[in-house]
C-alpha cells in the first residue's frame, strides 16, 4: 500500500491502474485484476502461484521489480516466479533492489544469478545521489553490565559447561578452546563437521554420547546467551523447558550444578529478577521522551525474543503515561505468548501511526518489510545479529530526519557481540569493495537484450507531471467502543427541540407526512446539491398528472409530452377517417399536423383575449340576450385565438337559447332559418376568403339583438356552412368533407382553426339537404354547446341561471363557476409563465373546488393518451375504419353520451387553455368524432348491415369509456403511467361488453320502431332540429350540473380513496366509474356523477376479495347516490325518487344474490356496468323522444332503469331474438378483441354479452314504465 | 469530511434502531415461536448488529449530504414564504422529493 502511495505521488502512475495483492484475496478476485489493472504489487507467493496457475498473464508482463531481492536465494518464490518467466522466453525487465545485498561475494552472485540481473548499481550513504536523503543516524553502544544474580549463574552455568566441554576436547571433536567463548554456533559448526567426518579414534558406540554432548552444550550456552542477553527470566525459562523436555535432560537432570543454577534463577526471579537492561533501556526512553515530544516522537524497540518483549513490556508499563507501549510480534503462537494476528499487526500499526501508540516493543518481525512508521529511535535489546538485520533495524530510522539507534551490550557479552558487530561492519566494507564499479571484476552477469527497438533512441526528458491527490483507501479502523458524549454537546435549543418531537415518553409523536402538501410535488423543488433523481421526475410527472397540470412546456416532461403528441395525431386521424365514412382508408395526416400547429400558435394568445372576454360579458347585461353576447365574446376571443373553437361556439349558442328559453324550439327554429338564410350574405364575406377575420367583424356588427347574435353567430358557422354547401354540391357528401378539410389546409394556420368550423357548417348543410344531416347537426350542436358552455362558465353565473331554473344547486353552480374562473387564471398564467403555474396550481390546490379543475385538466391528456392507444391496438386500417363507423353508431345511437364526453373534453379544454397543445386537438378529435358519428349514425348506421352497426358501437364506446376512464384516471393519485395504459386496455374489453349493450339496442329499437334511438333521433331531426338541439341543451345544462356535482363528489372521494388506500384504487374502481358515468347518458347525468364515486369506493372493496359485501355495498349505495343526486337536481319530487329507490332497493337486492349464484364477482361487476350502461342510454332516447325537458323525469327513469337492468342481469333465461343475433356480433367483438389482445377477456365479455342482451330488452321495457313514473 | 457527523452518534443511532427492531422481531417470531422450539435461529437472531468503523463513516457522510440537503431546500422553501425559522411544515412539503433523491 505504502508503495502504491510512493508510485502515485513520485512517478504518477494512477490510482486506478494499481492493485496490491496478498495472498489473502480470493484467487479468482487476483485473476480478475490481474486482466484489469497495469500495475500490481503482489507478494512474491502470489506472483509465483498465479504465474503457476496461470492467472497471471505473463505474456503482458513488462517490467518485474523485486523488492528485497536479498531473497532471492534457494527456493525462494522470487526464484522460482524468475525462473518460470524466463521459461516462457519474454522480453521483460527485472529490477532487483535491496539494502542489504549480503555479506559475502557468494550469496551476492547467487542472488545475481537467480535474478538473472546484468548490470548492479551499488550506493551507499555516502554517495552523492543518495546522500541527500540520508539522514544522520547516530549509532550508540552502550554497554551495561550484568547484574550480580546473573553473573552468579553465568558461573554455575559455565560450571556445568566446563566437563562437557573437556570431555570433547578430549575425544577431539571440538578442539580446545576456551569454553567461555564458545557459543551455540560454533557449537553447531563442530557437530556439523563431526556427523559428516567423525574422527576414526572414537568408536561408532561412543557416537550417541558425543551427540547428547553436543546438545546439552547448545542448550546451555543458549541458556547462556539468553542469560546475559535478555536476562534471568528467559534463561530460566529455557532451562526448565530444557530440563523437562530435551533430549539433554536425560544429561543434565544428573547434574547437580545445574539444579543450583536453577534455584538461583528461581531465587532472584522471586526478587523480581531486576535487568540492568532493562533498567537502562528505560533510562534511555525517558531521557528520549524528555528531549522530544511523546506525542510525536515513536520509538522502536528490537528484541530477539519473545520473552523478553514480554519483560520490556513489563517494564515499561511501570513508567507511565508518557510512554504507550505495544507489542509487535509475529503470528505465530507459542506456548506462553500467543502471536498476533496480521489484523491486529495493522491494527498496532495503524494506532502507531496515529499516536496512539509510541513505542513499539517488536521482535523481527518490525525489521523489515512492514509498513512501519519513521521512528526517532531505535534501540536494539540484543545486538548479536545479522548485520543484514542490524542494517534493517537502523533502517528504521534516519529516513526523515536524524535518528538514533541504540544498540545496548550487556556487560559479560561485550566481547562477543560486539565483536560480532564489528566484524559485519568490516565484512560490509569487505562486501563494497566488491560491488565498486558495478561489480564487473566480481560476479558474473547475464546478458539481457535491449527491449526498446534500435530505431528509438530515447532521450532524457523532463517532464512535470500534474499527480492528483492521493486517496488513500480506507483501513480497518478498529471499533472503539468508547461511548462519545455526544449527548453533552446537544445546546439547549437542541434539546428542546428534541423534546419537542421526539419526546421519549412517548414514542414518535411526530412523524413528517409525506402527503401533507401534494400539490409541491407536482413541480420540483428547489435543489441545494443534490440534483433531482430519476424517481422524483416519475413522482412530479404522476403528480402533475393527478394535478392536471401537463407542463407541456417543460423539458422535464418529454416523455408526457411525447405521449399526448401521438395521442392528438391519432385522434385527428381517426376523426378524418370518420369524415370520409370509413370508405377511404387513407389518413389525413396534414390536418392533425395544421390543427396541432394552430394549437401552438394560439397558444400564446388565449389568455389576454380571455380577459377580454370576461369584460365583454358583463357589458351584455341582458339575460338571454347576454348568453348570445356571451358567446359572441366567446367567439370573437377564440377567433383572436384563432381557435378552432369559434366555430363551435357559434353554434353553441344557438342551443343555449333554445335551452334557456322554453320556447327553444321556434327560436332554435327561427335561428336555424336565420342560419339558413345568413349563409348567403355570409358567405360573401367568406368568399372575400378573409374567412376568419370577417367573421369576426360581422359578428360584432351583428351583436345587436341576441337573435340578431345568434343569428350572426350562425351566419358564420353558416358561412362557413356554406362553403362547404358549395363543396357539396360539388360532390358528394364525403368527398364534401373531405375536400373542405384539404383546402383547409391549403390554407394558412390561422385559417387552419376554421377548419374545425367548416365542418360543423358543412353539417348544418346537411342538415338542410337531408333528416340525416339534421341529426348530425343536432349532435354537433349539442357538442359545440357544451364546449361554450364550458367557456361561458367562468365568464359569468347567466349561464348558470338558466341552468338554475332547471332547479339545480346553486352551490353546485358556485363551485362550477369557482373551479372555472380558477382555471382559466391559472390556464392563462401557465401560458405566460409556467413557474407562475405551479404557484397558482397549488393556491388552487388549497382550495378543494379548485382541486376539480386540475384533475379535470389532466383527465384530458389522459383521455388523449387512451384514445392513441386503442388506435395502435386496433393497427388495422379496417379497425380503424369500423371505430370510426362505430363512433358514428355511437354517436347516433347515444348522443347523450357523446355529449357528455364532449362536455367534458370542452371543459377540460377550457380549463386546460393553457395547454392549448393538447387540448385544442383533444377538443377537435372529439368533436370531429362526434359530428362524423352523427354522421355516420344517421346516414350509415341505419343504411349498415346491423354486424357492423354494432362493431361501430362498440369502438365509439370504447372511446367513450376511454376518455372518461382517463378523466378518472387522472384524478387518482396513487396511478402510474403503466397504471393508466393498462387500465384503458381493460377499458377497451370493457367496452366491447358495452359495445353488445348497444347493439341489442339498435336491434331492439329497429324491430319496435318505438324507442331506438336512431329513429327518435330521425324523426326528432326531421320534425326540427331545434328540438334536438333544445333537448340538447338541456340535456347539456344538466350534464353541467351533474358534472360539477360529480367533480365535487370525485374531489372528496378519489382525494380520500387515495389517500387511503396508497395503492390507489384498482383499475376495476375507476372502471366502473367510468363505466357508469358513461351509462346514465345525458339525462342522467347527476346520478351518473353520482355513482361514480360510489362506484369507487365500492369498486375497493370488492378488490378486497368479497364480492358479496361489495355487491350489496353498490347496490345500497346506487340508491342513495340518486336520491342524492335528485336531491340536488330536483328535491321536489320526493315521492316519485322515493319510490324509485324502493324500486331499486328491491330489485338490486334479488339481482345481488342472483349475482352471486351467477359467476365471479368480477363478471358480475362487469354485467351490472353493462347494464347501466345500456339502461342509461335506452332511456336518455326515450327520454328525447317525449320531449320531456324535466331533469325530475329523467332521473326517476333513471334510478329505475338502473334496478331494472340489474334485474336484467340476473335473469339470465332471458333471450331474446336479438340476442342471438347479437351473438354474430359478438363473434366480431371477439375478433376485435383478439386484435387488441385481449384474448383472455374475451370468454368473459361473451358470457356478459349474452346475459347482457337480454338484459336491454327489460331494460326498454322496465323503462317505460318508469317513464310513466316521471310524468 | 471532517465536518460530518460523529460516527459515534451515528453508531447509537443505528443501534437504537436495530435494537428496535430486533425487539419487534422477537414480538413477531415470539408469538409465533411460542409453541414451536426456539433452538437454531435464536443465536443467530440474538447476535446484535454492527457496523464497522468504515461503514460508520460512509453512513454518516450519507447523511450529512442528506440533511445539508434538506436543510436547504427547506430553507428555501421558509424564504419563499417570508418565514426564517424552519418549521415541520417546509419540510413537509420537500420531504418526499427529498426521499426519492436519495
Amino acid at each position: 500500500m505504502q508503495q502504491i502511495e510512493a508510485c502515485h505521488n513520485i512517478v504518477g502512475i494512477p490510482q486506478e491502474w494499481t492493485i496490491d495483492m496478498t495472498g489473502l484475496m480470493n484467487p479468482s478476485k487476483r485473476s480478475c485484476f490481474w486482466k484489469t489493472k497495469r500495475v500490481f504489487f503482489v507478494t512474491p507467493q502470489v506472483l509465483e502461484k498465479d504465474i503457476q496457475s496461470g492467472t497471471c498473464l505473463v505474456k503482458h508482463l513488462v517490467c518485474l521489480v523485486i523488492d528485497e531481492a536479498h531473497r532471492a536465494m534457494g527456493n525462494y518464490s522470487y526464484c522460482v516466479a524468475v525462473r518460470e518467466l524466463m521459461a516462457v522466453q519474454i522480453q521483460l525487465r527485472i529490477l532487483a533492489l535491496t539494502a542489504t545485498p549480503g555479506s559475502k561475494q557468494p550469496t551476492i552472485q547467487k542472488v545475481i544469478d537467480n535474478l538473472n540481473i546484468s548490470t548492479l548499481e551499488y550506493r551507499n550513504e555516502s554517495d552523492p545521489d543518495v546522500s541527500p536523503y540520508v539522514h544522520n543516524r547516530k549509532l550508540e553502544l552502550v554497554q551495561v553490565a550484568m547484574g550480580k544474580d546473573a553473573i552468579e549463574i553465568n558461573n554455575l552455568l559455565l560450571e556445568v559447561i566446563r566437563p562437557f566441554v573437556s570431555r570433547l576436547c578430549a575425544i577431539g571433536v571440538l578442539h580446545n578452546r576456551d569454553f567461555q567463548t564458545l557459543s551455540p554456533c560454533e557449537l553447531l559448526n563442530s557437530r556439523d563437521k563431526f556427523r559428516q567426518a567423525p574422527p576414526t579414534a572414537v568408536p561408532h558406540t561412543k557416537y550417541g554420547e558425543v551427540e547428547g554432548y553436543f546438545g546439552v552444550l547448545i542448550t546451555l550456552y543458549h541458556v547462556r546467551k539468553l542469560l546475559s542477553s535478555h536476562g534471568i527470566r528467559p534463561a530460566y525459562e529455557m532451562l526448565e523447558e530444557k530440563l523437562k523436555h530435551g533430549a539433554s535432560a536425560r544429561l543434565l537432570s544428573k547434574n547437580e550444578v545445574i539444579w543450583k543454577a536453577k534455584l538461583q534463577m528461581e531465587r532472584s526471579l522471586s526478587h523480581g529478577a531486576p535487568n540492568p537492561k532493562l533498567s537502562k533501556m528505560m533510562e534511555i526512553l525517558t531521557d528520549h521522551f524528555k528531549s522530544k515530544d511523546p506525542k510525536n516522537s515513536r520509538v522502536i524497540i528490537f528484541s530477539n525474543f519473545r520473552g523478553s518483549v514480554r519483560d520490556i513490556m513489563d517494564s515499561l508499563s511501570k513508567i507511565g503515561e508518557l510512554v504507550k507501549a505495544t507489542q509487535f510480534i509475529g503470528q505465530s503462537s507459542g506456548k506462553t505468548l500467543k502471536g498476533q494476528t496480521q489484523k491486529v499487526q495493522q491494527a498496532v500499526l495503524q494506532k502507531f501511526r496515529a499516536g496512539g501508540y509510541n513505542v513499539i516493543v517488536a521482535t523481527s518481525i518490525g525489521e523489515e518489510g512492514l509498513d512501519i512508521m519513521e521512528v526517532d529511535l531505535v534501540i536494539c535489546f540484543d545486538a548479536n545479529i545479522s548485520p543484514l538485520r542490524m542494517i534493517q533495524r537502523m533502517g528504521r530510522t534516519g529516513r526523515k530526519q536524524d535518528g538514533r539507534v541504540d544498540i545496548l551490550l550487556s556487560g559479560s557479552c561485550t566481547l562477543s557481540s560486539g565483536m560480532g558487530y564489528l566484524r559485519k561492519q568490516n565484512n560490509s566494507k569487505a562486501v563494497r569493495k566488491h560491488m565498486r564499479n558495478g561489480g564487473m571484476h566480481s560476479f558474473d552477469f547475464h546478458s539481457s537484450p535491449r527491449m526498446i527497438p534500435h530505431i528509438c533512441k530515447p532521450e532524457v526528458q523532463f517532464v512535470e507531471f500534474s499527480i492528483e491527490q492521493y486517496v488513500p483507501r480506507g483501513r480497518n479502523v478498529k471499533d472503539d467502543p468508547e461511548q462519545s458524549s455526544f449527548i453533552d454537546k446537544l445546546s439547549e435549543t437542541e434539546a428542546e427541540l428534541i423534546t419537542k418531537y421526539f419526546d421519549a415518553s412517548t414514542e414518535g409523536t411526530w412523524i413528517p407526512s409525506l402527503i401533507a402538501f401534494p400539490n409541491f410535488q407536482a413541480f420540483p423543488s428547489p435543489v441545494n446539491r443534490i440534483m433531482h433523481s430519476f424517481r422524483t421526475g416519475m413522482l412530479i410527472d404522476a403528480m402533475q398528472h393527478l394535478r392536471g397540470l401537463s407542463l407541456s412546456v417543460d423539458i422535464k416532461n418529454p416523455l408526457d409530452e411525447g405521449a399526448v403528441s401521438p395521442c392528438q395525431w391519432l385522434e385527428p386521424d381517426i376523426v378524418t377517417e370518420g369524415d370520409k365514412n370509413g370508405k377511404d382508408s387513407i389518413s389525413i395526416p396534414m390536418f392533425p399536423q395544421a390543427h396541432i400547429q394552430r394549437d401552438i400558435s394560439d397558444e400564446a394568445l388565449p389568455p389576454g383575449i380571455r380577459s377580454k372576454e370576461d369584460i365583454y360579458e358583463p357589458d351584455s347585461l341582458a339575460q338571454k340576450p347576454p348568453h348570445c353576447f356571451l358567446f359572441a365574446a366567446d367567439f370573437v376571443s377564440i377567433d383572436a385565438h384563432g381557435r378552432v373553437q369559434i366555430a363551435s361556439v357559434p353554434v353553441f349558442p344557438l342551443v343555449r337559447k333554445a335551452s334557456s328559453n322554453e320556447t327553444i324550439k321556434s327560436d332554435s327554429k327561427e335561428l336555424l332559418n336565420c342560419m339558413k338564410q345568413d349563409p348567403s350574405p355570409r358567405i360573401f364575406s367568406v368568399d372575400g376568403s378573409e374567412t376568419y377575420i370577417h367573421t369576426k367583424p360581422n359578428l360584432t356588427n351583428s351583436a345587436e339583438t341576441r337573435c340578431r347574435n345568434q343569428g350572426s353567430e350562425l351566419i358564420s358557422c353558416l358561412g362557413n356552412c356554406n362553403d362547404r354547401c358549395e363543396h357539396l354540391l360539388h360532390g358528394l357528401e364525403s368527398t364534401v368533407l373531405k375536400t373542405p378539410t384539404f383546402a383547409v389546409n391549403s390554407e394558412d394556420n390561422t385559417l387552419v382553426t376554421p377548419d374545425t368550423a367548416k365542418r360543423p357548417p358543412t353539417l348544418f348543410a346537411n342538415e338542410s339537404s337531408s333528416d340525416c344531416r339534421d341529426v348530425e347537426l343536432s349532435p354537433r350542436l349539442t357538442n359545440f354547446m357544451e364546449r361554450g358552455v364550458v367557456p361561458e362558465s367562468p365568464i359569468g353565473e347567466t349561464s348558470n341561471y338558466s341552468h338554475a331554473k332547471e332547479n339545480m344547486a346553486s352551490i353546485s353552480f358556485q363551485c362550477e363557476d369557482v373551479f372555472r374562473h380558477v382555471h382559466p387564471k391559472c390556464s392563462e398564467k401557465t401560458v405566460n409563465n409556467s413557474t407562475v403555474l405551479s404557484a397558482k396550481i397549488s393556491n388552487c390546490g388549497v382550495k378543494k373546488i379548485n382541486f376539480l379543475a386540475p384533475e379535470n385538466v389532466s383527465p384530458a391528456k389522459f383521455c388523449t393518451v387512451l384514445s392513441p392507444n386503442c388506435l395502435n391496438t386496433e393497427g388495422n386500417g379496417k379497425v380503424r375504419m369500423n371505430s370510426g363507423l362505430s363512433s358514428k353508431a355511437y354517436v347516433s345511437a347515444s348522443l347523450s353520451d357523446g355529449k357528455i364526453q364532449t362536455p367534458l373534453c370542452t371543459r377540460r379544454n377550457s380549463a386546460n387553455a393553457r395547454e392549448c397543445m393538447s387540448d385544442s386537438p383533444v377538443n377537435e378529435a372529439i368533436h370531429t368524432p362526434l359530428v362524423d358519428l352523427k354522421n355516420s349514425s344517421c346516414s350509415e348506421d341505419w343504411r349498415m348491415s346491423s354486424g357492423e352497426a354494432p362493431e361501430n358501437v362498440q369502438q365509439t364506446r370504447k372511446f367513450k369509456r376511454l376518455r372518461k376512464y382517463g378523466d378518472f384516471g387522472g384524478k387518482m393519485p396513487s396511478k402510474t403511467m403503466k397504471e393508466n395504459y393498462n387500465g384503458p386496455i381493460k377499458n377497451l374489453s370493457r367496452s366491447f361488453t358495452s359495445g353488445k349493450s348497444s347493439p341489442p339496442k339498435h336491434i331492439g329499437g329497429k324491430q319496435k320502431e318505438l324507442f331506438t334511438h336512431a329513429k327518435d333521433f330521425i324523426e326528432e331531426e326531421a320534425e326540427v332540429s331545434s328540438e334536438v338541439e333544445v333537448s340538447g341543451d338541456e340535456e347539456d345544462d344538466k350534464d353541467n350540473s351533474s358534472y360539477d356535482d360529480s367533480f365535487i363528489d370525485d374531489r372528496i372521494n378519489p382525494t380520500a380513496g387515495s389517500t387511503q388506500a396508497a395503492s390507489g384504487v384498482d383499475m376495476m374502481a375507476i372502471y366502473r366509474r367510468s363505466l357508469l358515468s358513461q351509462s346514465p347518458g345525458d339525462n342522467q347525468l347527476n346520478c351518473l356523477t353520482n355513482f361514480s364515486p360510489d362506484s369507487l369506493q365500492s369498486a375497493r372493496p370488492a378488490e378486497s376479495g368479497s364480492c358479496f359485501s361489495e355487491k350489496v355495498k353498490y347496490s345500497l349505495q346506487t340508491p342513495q347516490t340518486g336520491l342524492h343526486s335528485g336531491n340536488l337536481s330536483e328535491g321536489s319530487n320526493s315521492v316519485s325518487y322515493q319510490m324509485g329507490l324502493e324500486k331499486n332497493s328491491l330489485f338490486t337486492l334479488p339481482g345481488e344474490n342472483d349475482s352471486l349464484q351467477r359467476e365471479e364477482c368480477k363478471t358480475e361487476r362487469r354485467k351490472r356496468k353493462l347494464s347501466f350502461i345500456q339502461v342509461g342510454s335506452v332511456p336518455n332516447p326515450c327520454l328525447q323522444q317525449e320531449g320531456l325537458f324535466q331533469s325530475l323525469a329523467t332521473g326517476t327513469t333513471s334510478y329505475e332503469v338502473q334496478p331494472a337492468s340489474n334485474d336484467t342481469n340476473r335473469d339470465a333465461a332471458f333471450y331474446d331474438d336479438q340476442f342471438y343475433e347479437s351473438l354474430d356480433f359478438d363473434a366480431m367483438e371477439a375478433q376485435a378483441a383478439k386484435l387488441l389482445q385481449l384474448k383472455p377477456e374475451v370468454p368473459t365479455e361473451r358470457k356478459q354479452m349474452l346475459n347482457l342482451s337480454p338484459c336491454i330488452e327489460e331494460g326498454h321495457r322496465l323503462n317505460s314504465p318508469s317513464f310513466d313514473l316521471g310524468i | 469530511m471532517e465536518n460530518t457527523f460523529d460516527p459515534e452518534l451515528i453508531r447509537a443511532i443505528f443501534k437504537l434502531v436495530w435494537s428496535r427492531r430486533a425487539l419487534e422481531r422477537e414480538r413477531n417470531e415470539g408469538t409465533e415461536n411460542l409453541d414451536g422450539e426456539v433452538g437454531a435461529g435464536t443465536s443467530k437472531k440474538s447476535r446484535p448488529t454492527t457496523a464497522n468503523a468504515n461503514a460508520l463513516k460512509l453512513s454518516s457522510e450519507l447523511l450529512r449530504l442528506f440533511i445539508t440537503e434538506a436543510v436547504q431546500r427547506t430553507a428555501t422553501i421558509a424564504e419563499a414564504e417570508g418565514v426564517y425559522k424552519i418549521e415541520t411544515t417546509h419540510l413537509e412539503r420537500i420531504l418526499p422529493q427529498l426521499l426519492l433523491d436519495f
